[in-house]
Order: structure tokens, then C-alpha cells, then sequence
């Protein structure tokens, strides 16, 4: 419970109508299914929940908090369990109201964005200036910004546009303490063209390979990267989904790729990478496909001997997409495309030649509009693995992540869908690579409710190989640090120093960070 | 500090009190005042690094992290405090690795960059380099440094192509950024298939971000890893001239957008004369010879059809000039695609370029967006005039970053290093150029020389959170002090 | 409480805010992103179509008491049913609009009314029209147009103007304008007159299911007793409440029914209505809720697990009437449609609906504002619907704004060019 007084100072900052404490309001802000590993739906009911509109205000609460010592947490659009408070007698802030895109600088590339511009809206503004973003793999309701300061940044369109911690230009940042500081060119008022020094770059404080989750303070703008696109400004579609209908642009090309065996998809993934084309890269195996798209026809057919031995004859599959500013790079891309999967043995279907299906993938592709689909066959899902290092060595983890997956899906704790929906995606022409195994289950099902087991199975088996790291665990917070940290240069111990430094009384929700310490 | 401490980690023949050594560090080719150092030591391996600095933490002594070889710019090796010992890191100069499948090199410090260059082409790789650095430029400390690269379009992120560090902070512990980390040592991830090939992370922070623009004062570097790129297998490099910058500024943005062209800079007249011509007469005569200005590019194709993907991009990109009524030409005012390929793939002769023309320079660098550049050379103009230092003296280099959302901007002031008031007018000139580029929107993310401490007096917020940040990795204020300007909260 | 029927569509809510949004694939603009007007005015997570969900397991689990504050939350909801359309894309185990209808029952059965909803549904008792005027006046509004009185004599087709068409002395010439065009056409049209009642549907929607139940029923018997084979109604409440509210409730009116856009592009396409007077404007249309994705007939489906349910069985929107209108647009000659960015089936709603007309003015005002704006946006002179409620939203927005943007029901708009524009 929130003292009145307290309150009251919070209601003087954003207004009356911008804070409520009613429980039922506060129950929106409790429930989170995804990536929650307890088998209640509820977390930690906050104390309030705060509206702000501005920096200012954004300032005004966390300076409040440390008046008083109450915990707080900012979320853009809320979805997944690091978004709940990881206490009572929180505030939490819901950045809702932050929605303006403040620029976009056509010729340098980059927008300047608040916290609650999802991907969709700004990949539509982007695309009437030539540009186009990054949407990551969670899907185009999401935040922008969260992706690039607070949590992750994998997409399918990684090989072109990179991953959003490393899409980040100019930052503004209220601390924990409740100084704001604008990371990079801001800082000196150069505009918002970079996010780093002078000197040292504190993006580095910022997040890392994951966003700090709310551990420390708030991001209330983002400058970040745009990329060329070459389409038109807006791709007219009649249809919401499956029945979508558009006119693919003749400088887009998707393809469905697919490989005879692991060895020759990675091949032919180098290969791609080394030649520098492509726009859109994923790993996309065809069971996954199709427990996306038709749920109710794998829960009938997914025991059956032909449809296993189907689906694992086209397992090794690729959507790979080119966006192309002219006729001769369109020609160029396409041709090494087509030699790429004849050296490599592999099949190319164009998805030109099936108009209905090549409307449906472009959106599915181009603004990740398929991702969402994870929930259909269950209604919940979660993922484990994420070597993110080479694509040669995502190979194995790929076969253990099916492997431990398996035996769950044998069991009937998760929802048979070929055990292999590992997609993957590659980053900066073949910098590195994502792969990610997702499982699809019924959190209603009591049977159900094990996942977590499976990205233990599956992190502790990384660990033991000495093979990489796992996204396990929702990712982040104490229990992942303590089971990563002893293996990875106790990177947990500077963090707790980090949060010390920056957040001394620990206010800034903890939960998804650190506690501090040294 | 004591030799004997030193020596016992190191071995005495790799600790050095020679004056005249000790003095070649009291000073470099900047207007940074120091001092000499009471020592340098030569480590040849991470433990002693760590060892070193534990010691220099008790002795609270200074460490000056050094791992090129002369000639050094800047002022990051010049010791501000007269106890502080030059860890000379050149020694540590092992090809750790080279990965051709993940395009790839782990390297120590005092690797450079003509022979990571040599070795690396071996392997069908090239080393992404910036501008003529000299021979003995380390590759690690230029990436650290944030030195532009060449080519743009593989600038993704500032950290760009640094990927991975062992790094030995001021606490003395030893950390691993990036996908290094682990788990596992080096051998074993190379044995899953892992080559420090991820910069981000460890976990929820990128130390590594932190570390690169430190100037050595927040953690020595003890080996990073690097990304490499493929060698081409057929190229071709051009030169568009121009009589402003501002002409070509619609090609410069649409070429960047789409990623056109490899190797890809913007000099100026006296720039590129100081870069291809030989002594002082020759660069005044190509001087006037040259355009004002002039875009270089090299477009390249790699294993799959490459004299199509050099087609495709020679059309494109001619499409693109002729729209803004320029003209890309294989060589002009006698300056050859020989001449200039020399100036992308190598390493400076020696002397290094920028002393070839009048012996001594001052550089001026900042970063801004491109549109932002023709102001600066108006405002250098009239600097130069108020100072009358004759502007056709000054250098003029432009090389855009991270694929294109902002550009580095270097003015090299050439001066005559016999004349000291040439040299003092030139100080002088810097001086007031400096600050009024700062006034005008310069943003001066990589602090150098006397004015290191002028950018943090433009962001204070930025300046507290980075003086707690500083006071977490190095407590005892020993690495490089005075670099910086960590301030007390 | 029925809430509990759909604990399990409740809890498979992942969160995840897909029913704030467009559909995803239709997003244009950073302005016109957002498609439901109650989370976008009042911004708490409860005010969203997910948001209610979990407000529905508080209550379920006695986190929360069904208080004065919780019904204010259920309430301030125009139950459009866009949360309903981008929440069936993804998911098929789900029906979002069926829980905020529940919850709605919920606030009724428990004495949690608001006062207006009270006198609005006191009115239809007395009355049989929403608005408490004068049952003997209901058929006024066609005087001296010579229609059959469905009681007196059998026709063709039944006519039904609705509450809103009855009694809106300013939208007279809508009611009128429909009739005439269909009685021109020849149509074999009848009227109930004055002893027609209000469809149900508005107190179904403030959560009043057995008034609905009561006046499908005795909607049944008039229907069935009148001898028509087409139930014909300009008014898209009225409509939505037959398509999809009667089936809902057991009640099936055993004969087909047409909005009147519908039957007059049928009509069209005949040949027996022919539009030639040249109307030179430019005009957005406006779809309503209740003709499109909440005018999408409902089909009862018996099994258990929603997951297994067929799509035609999924109310997902996408079967609402959404191309007739703009058929008859395209017919109508010098006529140009400019689009809004929020059409069809995530279009946004006027904010009449859900009871918010009557008890939230100023959020229904907002919402409609939002649509005018979005309308003025395209460049259109003039913002057509078909409509009566979206209409009269849209005029009393435009009153308080100095704005040059016609309000047009669509039959006025064929009136014109047809040449025949009733006087009101």
C-alpha cells in the first residue's frame, strides 16, 4: 500500500486522471502468462500504475520515488512476465501516453521515437520516406524502443537490418536516481545521430545482449537506425490474414528455401552472408510452419508416421526475401540466390509463382505479422536456446533443443509440433545467428505447465558442453545470473556494481536486473 | 613504482628506465603537455597485465597502456602524472586466430595492421582499415581509439569491426566481453564452433562500450577479436570530383542509403595531394591540379559472379552521379586507380603521409551528420583567415560512419614543424576552431589532445553517470589518468 | 455468473495487446494505428479488450469486488468488436466481446446499472424505443408516403426503421429517403408504424440480455405474423442486434434480412434502381460497427474446445457488410470514394455504441471527433454512413467544429442522385 501523501505527490506530477489504485486497474498490470513459470497467471500486484505523458513527468515520478523509497518499473506495451512488478507497493509506470514519432531524418537515416511507438507504426511512417526497421521477432506490436534500450532485438530481418541493441543511436534516460541524461550527440544538443561518448559509450551501461528489463529506470527516447527501402511508400492489402491480398512490388522477391540436411543449410547460409544479399533471412522449418498456421490440422495428423516423415524430409527451410533498388541488383541477387541452392543442393520455390500465399508471407515477413501465430496452437509458448554466436555453431544446440524438447512433447507437457521449431535468424550478413526453439503449449492445461523444466534441460546442457549460453529462464533477472555468471566471467558481479552505481537503493525494479552489490 | 616489482612480473630485460626512452613518451605529434613516465613495461601475457596493474593499484601509480609504435598522435600516450609507468603492450603481438568460414581474427594489441593484413589475405580475408594508418598502427588500439574504417557499409555499430575483448580492468579483474565470455576458454569454443564472433553481452551489459573510447582508462586490452570481410575477387575504384562538398552530397547519401560501393571517403584537394604525392613540390603541384573535392569508391564482387555485382553497382551508381550531374572517373588529374587503390588497401610509407607534406600537422576530428559538413568548412575558413593560417593548407577528410547516419570530419592542419610559430598559430587555430565547431553542432565524441576535457563541459549529466561508471572499473583512478574526465559525483 | 463459461477463453489472454491495435497488415499511419477508442481515451490496460479479459478473472477469482469504480471500467466501452477482430486473427480459442458482454450481465444480475442505462431501459418498457418518447408517435416519420401498414395488409417487406430513424426529427429525410427509394423501385414495402418496437439490442448491450430475449421474441411472432419474406432496416443497431444478437439469444426471425444498403445494391444490380443525376462530391464512408463486424451473423458452435471450432463458427468480422455500400458508391455518378485509413472491419467506431451514447457523452463525442478527424484527413467533403447512431454522432461533433464536412446517410446520398431528395 501506498502511503496518501505519497500518492498524492504522484497524482501532482501526471494528474488525477493519470494514476489509479483501484485493484482492478491494477490487475491489468499484474497478469502476465508469457514466459511465467509459476502456474498462476498473477505476479505482484503493484501499488499504483501511472500514466505519464513526458520526461518531465517520467522524472517527476522517480523523483518521487526516491523521496520516499517506493519501487517503480516502466513498460512500453507491457507483453511478457519482465514486464509485471517484482514487488508489492510498486509503481508502475505504463509509458502509454509517450507515442509520438519525433523524427524521421530521411537522409541520415535514423527516427527518434518514445516508448509506446510499436514497430508496425513506425515501419509505416518509415516506409513513405524510403525506409524501412527493424521489427523484431516478438512481432510489430511492439515497442521500438523497448527493443533497442530495455529487452532484445532479433528479427527475420536481421541480415540486413541488424539487431536492435546495435541499432541504437541517441538515448534519453532517466536513472534510477532521477537524473536525466541523453547518451551520445544529445548530451552536447548535436542532435540525435549517436549514442555514444564523449568518450566511453554509456549505451554500454545500458543494456547488453538483453535490456537491463526496467532495472534501470526509464528510456523515454530513442534514436534509432532505419534502413533503405526500397518499396513503395505503402503496400496496399485488402484482408486482415490469410485472405490478404496485395500487390507484391517487382523489386521484391520471397523465396521458400529449402536443404537436403542441416550441413548444406549452413553452407548456404554462409554463402548468403559472404555475397551480401538478402533482406530477409530465416530459418523457418516447415513443422513450425505448420503448427502456426494450421493448429487444429498437426494436433490431428502430428502422431502420424507420413506427416512426421513429411515435415522432416522439408525441415531445413529458409524464408528469404530480396528488396532490391534496381533492375540490375534485383537480377544480380536473384542469380546468386538460384546458384546459392544449386551448389548447395537445396530447392527454391518463388513465391511469386503462388500470388495468394506470396501476399500472406509478405506481411508475414516484411512486418513480422506471423509471429503472433505461436499462440494458436496452445494458446501459450515459450523458447529456449539462443546460442547467438556463429551459424555453424547453432547446429548442435539446434539437435539438443529438439532433442529435450522431444521428450516433454512425449510426455504430453507441450503440444506435439515436430519438436524442430527452432527458427533462426542470421544478423549483419552472417555476423552471427539466433536460433531459438520454441515450445507451444496450454498454460490451462495442467499437464502443461513444465517449460521451465525444458530451458533448464536445455541452458544446463550448454553449460555442460561448453556450447553456449541459452536464452533460459525469461532471459534475465538473479536466477539466470546465478546459473550463467560462474561460466561467463561473473558478468553478474558487474552488474550488481553497475545497478550500485546507478541505483544505490535498489528502486528500480531489480527483478529482471540485479540487486545491487559489489 | 618499483622496478624490482615490475621485474619480478615481467623479467627485468622487459622493464626499461632508459631516459631517452622514457622521454620518447613525454611528448607525441599533438599539443598534449606531460610528462615523461618513470618506467615502461613490457608484459607479454594477460597475467602480468593483471599483476601490473594490482601493483600500480597499491603503488597508486599511473599505467599509460601504449601498444603502437611511434610515431603517436592525440596525447593518449602521454603521461599526465610523473609517477606512471607506459605498459607497452607491442609485445603482445600474437595472430591468435584466423576463422575464414566466420571471417575472423582474434589478435593481441600489438598486432598491426600491415601484418594482420598480409596474413589474413592468405585466408582470402581483408582487414577493414581506416585511413592509411602507419605501419606499426595497432589494429586493436585503432579500433578502440573508434578510428573510422574505410567502408562504411560494414560500420554497423560504433563497436564496428571490434567484436569480442579480454579486457583487464583497474580492479585487476580479468573479464571477457561479448560472446567470449564463455562458457568454456578459447579452445573450447572454438571447439563448438564458436569464434568470439557476438560483441553484445555478456548478459544485460556491453562493457566492451565501454572500454573502446577510454583511451586506456578504464581496462588494458589484452586480445580482441575482429571482423574481417571477404577479399574481392574483381574491383574497380573511381574518383567523383567536385568543386564543393555540398555538390556531393545527394550521391554521398544515396550511395550510403543503399549501400553502393566498398571502401568509400570524401578528401579534399590537399588531403589527397598529401596522400598520393611524394615530397612538399609535388603535393603543391597536385594541389592545384586536383578538384576541390573529390569522392573515392571502390565497388567489388566476391565469390558468386562478381564482374556482374561490379556491373550492376558501376550502372546503379552511374545512374545516381549523372542525376546529380557528376561524372565517376577511373583517374583524374593524373591521380591513377593504382594510386588510389594503394590509399584503401595499405598502410602509410614512411614517414607516415601527414608529415610528408610540410612536416608538421594538428589534427581537428569530430562527428556529425554529412548535411552538417559544408558548415564546418565554412566555419575552418573563416577560423583559418581570423588566425592567417592560409586555408588551401588545410586537409579536409570525410568519412562517413555507421553506414552513413553520421560521418567523421578531420581537419589536418599542415604546418611547417621547423616554424614554432607556424606551430603555435596552428595551437592557436585548433583552439578557437575547436570550440566554435562545438558551438556549431560538432559533436566531439572521441576527446583528444588539450581539449579532452571540452566535450564533457557540453553534457554534464553524461559526465556524473560516467564519472560513477569510471569509479566502478577503476577505483584507484591508475589507468591513464587525466584522459578522461571522470568526475567526482 | 455465465463469466465463468469463459474462464478458459480468459485465461489463455497472453497479453499481448494485439486488440488495441489495427489489424497489422492494415496499419497506415502512426496516427490511425489504434482501433479501440476505450483504451485509446482512458489508456489502462483494463480499458483494452485484453484488459477486460483479466479483469473478468479478478472478478472470477474475488481479487476484485464488482464495485461502482468496476462498473464505470466495464461501461466505458462502445463495444465496437474491433478488440474481437484483431484478437481472431491470431486466435481462435478466445471470443473477447462474448466475455465483455458477460461482464456487462454481470453488472445487471449484481445491481451494478448506471442511472441512464436504467432510464434507457425504463423507457423501452414504457415505450418500446430507447428514448421514452411517445410509442403512438413511432410511425410519424412516414406520413404521407403511402407505405402498406404491415398490420392492415401483407407486403413483400417489412420495413423497420428503429428507435433512432423514428424518432430523430433530423434525420428524417435518412428514414424517408430509404423508404422512397425502395417503394420507387417498386418494392412491395410495409411498415409496423406505431406498433413497432426497438430491436433490444442497445439494452442487450448495457448488459440487459433478457430484455433482448423478450424483444426477439415478440420481434419473432410480428415478423413471422406479417406474412414478409424480407425484414428490410436502414439502421445498422437494429441490424447487428438480428444478425447476430437474435441467433445469440436462440431467436431466429425466419425470414431474410437486409440491411437497406444491401437490398438496394441488390436492387441496383437489377437494373430497378438507376442513380444518373451527376453528385460532384468527394466522400469517405464510414463503416458502421453494427453493419460490419458486429453485423456478421452469429452461428452457434457446441463443442468445447475452441482451439477444434471451425473458422465459419469464429466471429472474426470478416463476414460483415462491408462491400455493398461502396458498390452503391461507385454507381453514383461524379461520386468519388477517398478511403479512411480504418475501414471495413477495423474500422473505428463513432462511439454511440455499447450504452457510451447514453451514459459517457463526452467519451462518445471523443471517439467520434476521432473518426471526423481521420475523415477530414482524406480530403473528402463529405463523411457518408449508413447509420443513424454513427450519424448523429458525427453531426453533434461537427456542430462544436468549425469544419467544412457533410454528414451523409447513404440513402440520402442515392436520393440526391437519384434526383428524388425527400424533405425531412
Amino acid at each position: 500500500m501506498l502511503d496518501d501523501a505519497v500518492y498524492r505527490e504522484f497524482e501532482e506530477v501526471v494528474g488525477p486522471d493519470n494514476i489509479s489504485r483501484e485493484p482492478a486497474i491494477l490487475d491489468g498490470y499484474t497478469y502476465q502468462i508469457v514466459f511465467n513459470p509459476t502456474p498462476s497467471p498473477w505476479l505482484n500486484r503493484p501499488a499504483a500504475v501511472a500514466l505519464p505523458c513526458s520526461t518531465e513527468e517520467v522524472q517527476g515520478i522517480v523523483k518521487v520515488c526516491n523521496r520516499h523509497h517506493v519501487r517503480f518499473k516502466a513498460h512500453s506495451t507491457g507483453w511478457g512476465v519482465f514486464n509485471a512488478p517484482g514487488y508489492e507497493d510498486m509503481i508502475i509506470l505504463d509509458l502509454r501516453r509517450m507515442n509520438r514519432i519525433l523524427q524521421i531524418d530521411e537522409n541520415n537515416m535514423f527516427a527518434l521515437v518514445e516508448p509506446y511507438i510499436t514497430c508496425n507504426q513506425l515501419q509505416a511512417e518509415a516506409m513513405k520516406k524510403g525506409l524501412n526497421c527493424h521489427i523484431i521477432g516478438a512481432g510489430p506490436n511492439t515497442s521500438v524502443l523497448a527493443s533497442c534500450t530495455s529487452v532484445g532485438g532479433v528479427g527475420w530481418t536481421g541480415i540486413s537490418m541488424g539487431y536492435n541493441c546495435r541499432n541504437v543511436l541517441g538515448v534519453e534516460w532517466v536513472l534510477p536516481t532521477g537524473e536525466v541524461v541523453r547518451l551520445g550527440s544529445p548530451g552536447s544538443g548535436d542532435g540525435w545521430f549517436s549514442g555514444d561518448g564523449p568518450g566511453p559509450s554509456l549505451r554500454g551501461i545500458m543494456r547488453g545482449l538483453f535490456g537491463a528489463m526496467g532495472g534501470l529506470g526509464v528510456f523515454t527516447r530513442v534514436a534509432v537506425k532505419l534502413f533503405n527501402w526500397p518499396g513503395p511508400k505503402r503496400i496496399d492489402a485488402r484482408g486482415l490474414m490469410f485472405d490478404i491480398k496485395a500487390e507484391v512490388p517487382e523489386n521484391i522477391k520471397l523465396y521458400i528455401l529449402l536443404f537436403p540436411d542441416m550441413q548444406r543449410f549452413l553452407d548456404a547460409t554462409y554463402d548468403l552472408g559472404d555475397a551480401e544479399i538478402g533482406w530477409i533471412h530465416s530459418r523457418n522449418p516447415a513443422g513450425m510452419l505448420f503448427t502456426f498456421l494450421f493448429p487444429g490440422l498437426m494436433r490431428e495428423t502430428a502422431g502420424r508416421p507420413a506427416m512426421r516423415s513429411a515435415m522432416e524430409s522439408i525441415k531445413h527451410m529458409v524464408s528469404f526475401g530480396i528488396a532490391a533498388s534496381s533492375p540490375g541488383e534485383l537480377a544480380y541477387q536473384e542469380k546468386v540466390v538460384r546458384e546459392v541452392i544449386a551448389r548447395n543442393d537445396g530447392v527454391l520455390i518463388d513465391m511469386g509463382k503462388l500470388p495468394q500465399f506470396e501476399s500472406f508471407m509478405l506481411f508475414g515477413l516484411m512486418r513480422s505479422t506471423l509471429s503472433a501465430f505461436v499462440f494458436r496452437a496452445g494458446g501459450n509458448f515459450a523458447s529456449s536456446l539462443v546460442g547467438e554466436e556463429t551459424t555453424d555453431s547453432g547446429a548442435p544446440q539446434v539437435d539438443l533443443g529438439v532433442r529435450i524438447k522431444q521428450e516433454y512433447i512425449d510426455k504430453g507437457a507441450l503440444i506435439d509440433d515436430m519438436a524442430d521449431t527452432v527458427w533462426g535468424s542470421i544478423y549483419e550478413n552472417n555476423l552471427f545467428a539466433h536460433y531459438e526453439s520454441l515450445m507451444t503449449f496450454d498454460s490451462r492445461d495442467p499437464r502443461q505447465q513444465e517449460w521451465i523444466k525444458v530451458d533448464e534441460e536445455v541452458v544446463d546442457e550448454l553449460i555442460d558442453r561448453k556450447w553456449g549460453i541459452g536464452i533460459g529462464l525469461s532471459g534475465a533477472g538473479t536466477v539466470v545470473h546465478k546459473k550463467f555468471g560462474p561460466h561467463m566471467c561473473n558478468y553478474d558481479k558487474w552488474q550488481r556494481r553497475i545497478k550500485k552505481a546507478l541505483d544505490p537503493e535498489g528502486l528500480s525494479d531489480p527483478i529482471g536486473y540485479t540487486e545491487p552489490g559489489d | 613504482m618499483m622496478i624490482e616489482e615490475l621485474s619480478g612480473i615481467v623479467g627485468a630485460d622487459r622493464v626499461s628506465k632508459e631516459k631517452a626512452s622514457l622521454e620518447a613518451y613525454a611528448s607525441d605529434n599533438s599539443f598534449t603537455e606531460g610528462c615523461a613516465p618513470s618506467a615502461i613495461v613490457s608484459p607479454v601475457n594477460a597475467e602480468q597485465v593483471v599483476e601490473i596493474i594490482n601493483l600500480a593499484a597499491r603503488e597508486k601509480a599511473g599505467l599509460v597502456p601504449s601498444s603502437s609504435a611511434p610515431p603517436r598522435f592525440r596525447g593518449d600516450t602521454v603521461p599526465e602524472r610523473e609517477d606512471s609507468v607506459v605498459v607497452d603492450l607491442t609485445g603482445m603481438d600474437r595472430i591468435i586466430k584466423i576463422n575464414r568460414r566466420n571471417k575472423v581474427a582474434l589478435i593481441e594489441p600489438g598486432v598491426t595492421f600491415g601484418r594482420l593484413a598480409r596474413e589474413v589475405a592468405k585466408e582470402g580475408l581483408k582487414v577493414l582499415m581506416p585511413l592509411l594508418p602507419r605501419e606499426g598502427k595497432s589494429v586493436v588500439g585503432s579500433y578502440l581509439e573508434r578510428e573510422p574504417i574505410l567502408i562504411p557499409k560494414y560500420h554497423w555499430d560504433v563497436t564496428d569491426p571490434l567484436l569480442c575483448a579480454e579486457v583487464i580492468f583497474g580492479t585487476g579483474d580479468m573479464f571477457r566481453t561479448g560472446s567470449a565470455a564463455g562458457p568454456g576458454d578459447l579452445e573450447d569454443q572454438w571447439a563448438s564452433e564458436r569464434y568470439q564472433k557476438n560483441p553484445m553481452g555478456p548478459g544485460q551489459s556491453d562493457l566492451i562500450r565501454v572500454v573502446q573510447g577510454a583511451r586506456g582508462t578504464v581496462g588494458l586490452v589484452t586480445w580482441a577479436s575482429v571482423r574481417l570481410e571477404p577479399l574481392p575477387s574483381a574491383s574497380r575504384t573511381f574518383i567523383v570530383a567536385a568543386d564543393s562538398f555540398g555538390e556531393l552530397l545527394g550521391l554521398v547519401y544515396s550511395m550510403l542509403r543503399r549501400k553502393l560501393g566498398e571502401e568509400f571517403l570524401v578528401l579534399n584537394g590537399t588531403d589527397l595531394a598529401a596522400i598520393v604525392g611524394g615530397d612538399r613540390e609535388e603535393i603543391e603541384e597536385l594541389k592545384g591540379r586536383l578538384p576541390p573535392w573529390s569522392l573515392i569508391y571502390r565497388v567489388a564482387g566476391f565469390k558468386y559472379f562478381p564482374s556482374d555485382r561490379v556491373s550492376y553497382q558501376v550502372n546503379d551508381i552511374g545512374d545516381l552521379a549523372g542525376a546529380e550531374g557528376l561524372e565517376p572517373c577511373r583517374s583524374l588529374a593524373g591521380v591513377s586507380e593504382e594510386d588510389i587503390g594503394g590509399v584503401l588497401d595499405g598502410t602509410s610509407g614512411e614517414p607516415y603521409w601527414k608529415f610528408g607534406y610540410l612536416g608538421g600537422f594538428a589534427d581537428i576530428f569530430l562527428i556529425a551528420t554529412l548535411e552538417m559538413v559544408p558548415s564546418f568548412l565554412e566555419l575552418m575558413e573563416e577560423e583559418a583567415k581570423k588566425a592567417e593560417y592560409p586555408s588551401g593548407n588545410i586537409g579536409m577528410y570525410v568519412q562517413p560512419i555507421q553506414q552513413g547516419r553520421s560521418c567523421h570530419v578531420e581537419f589536418t592542419l599542415y604546418y611547417d614543424e621547423g616554424d614554432e610559430g607556424e606551430r603555435q598559430k596552428v595551437r592557436g587555430l585548433c583552439d578557437s576552431a575547436i570550440r566554435r565547431l562545438m558551438d556549431s553542432g560538432g559533436f566531439f565524441s572521441r576527446p583528444f589532445g588539450p581539449w579532452c576535457e571540452l566535450p564533457f563541459d557540453r553534457c554534464p549529466d553524461t559526465a556524473m553517470l560516467l564519472g560513477k561508471i569510471g569509479k566502478m572499473l577503476d577505483p584507484d583512478g591508475i589507468l591513464n589518468p587525466g584522459k578522461i574526465p571522470y568526475r567526482v559525483v | 455468473m455465465a463469466l465463468r463459461e469463459y474462464e478458459r477463453d480468459i485465461r489463455g489472454c497472453s497479453r499481448c495487446s494485439i486488440c488495441k491495435w489495427v489489424p497489422f497488415a492494415q496499419i497506415k499511419s502512426v496516427d490511425c494505428a489504434t482501433v479501440c477508442p476505450s483504451i485509446s481515451r482512458y489508456n489502462f490496460h483494463s480499458y483494452s479488450g485484453g484488459g477486460r479479459l483479466i479483469l473478468g478473472l479478478s472478478l472470477l477469482e474475488d481479487r476484485v469486488e464488482l464495485t461502482e469504480e468496476v462498473a464505470d471500467i466495464i461501461y466505458k466501452c462502445v463495444m465496437c468488436g474491433a478488440c474481437e477482430v484483431s484478437c481472431k486473427i491470431y486466435r481462435d480459442d478466445i471470443d473477447v466481446l462474448r466475455v465483455i458482454e458477460e461482464l456487462r450481465f454481470a453488472c445487471v444480475e449484481n445491481g451494478m446499472m448506471l442511472p441512464e442505462h436504467m432510464m434507457m431501459v425504463d423507457a423501452m418498457k414504457q415505450e418500446d424505443n430507447v428514448f421514452g418518447e411517445p410509442k403512438s408517435a413511432r410511425g410519424d416519420w412516414a406520413k404521407d408516403l403511402g407505405l402498406k401498414d404491415i398490420n392492415k395488409e401483407k407486403a413483400d417487406v417489412l420495413f423497420h426503421a428503429g428507435c433512432r430513424l423514428s424518432y430523430d426529427e433530423g434525420l428524417r429525410g435518412v428514414v424517408r429517403g430509404a423508404a422512397s427509394i425502395l417503394s420507387d423501385a417498386g418494392v412491395d414495402l410495409g411498415i409496423a408504424g406505431a406498433d413497432e418496437a426497438c430491436c433490444g439490442g442497445r439494452a442487450f448491450e448495457v448488459g440487459y440480455r433478457g430484455e433482448l430475449e423478450k424483444y426477439a421474441e415478440d420481434f419473432a411472432s410480428r415478423v413471422k405474423a406479417s406474412g414478409c419474406s424480407k425484414l428490410v432496416t436502414p439502421c445498422s443497431d437494429c441490424y447487428g442486434a438480428f444478425k447476430q444478437l437474435y441467433p445469440m439469444v436462440g431467436k431466429e426471425l425466419g425470414v431474410e434480412v437486409l440491411h437497406v444498403v444491401e437490398y438496394v445494391e441488390m436492387l441496383m444490380g437489377q437494373g430497378r434502381i438507376r442513380p444518373t443525376v451527376k453528385v460532384p462530391l468527394k466522400v469517405t464512408y464510414h463503416d458502421p460497427c453494427h453493419l460490419g463486424r458486429r453485423g456478421e451473423p452469429y452461428r452457434e458452435w457446441e463443442g468445447e474446445d475452441k482451439l477444434k471450432r471451425p473458422s465459419a463458427f469464429k466471429m472474426s468480422g470478416t463476414r460483415g457488410v462491408y462491400d455493398a455500400p461502396r458498390e452503391i458508391l461507385s454507381r453514383l455518378p461524379a461520386v468519388e470514394l477517398v478511403e479512411m485509413e480504418r475501414i471495413r472491419e477495423y474500422a473505428w467506431c463513432c462511439g454511440a455504441g455499447g450504452g457510451v451514447m447514453e451514459a459517457y457523452p463526452e467519451f462518445n463525442s471523443w471517439s467520434a471527433n476521432e473518426r471526423v478527424d481521420e475523415a477530414l484527413a482524406t480530403g473528402a467533403q463529405a463523411i457518408v454512413t449508413a447509420c443513424p447512431w454513427c450519424e448523429r454522432s458525427f453531426t453533434d461533433a461537427l456542430e462544436e467544429r468549425d469544419e467544412d464536412l457533410e454528414v451523409l446517410d447513404l440513402m440520402e446520398l442515392l436520393a440526391r442522385s437519384l434526383g428524388s431528395e425527400p424533405d425531412a
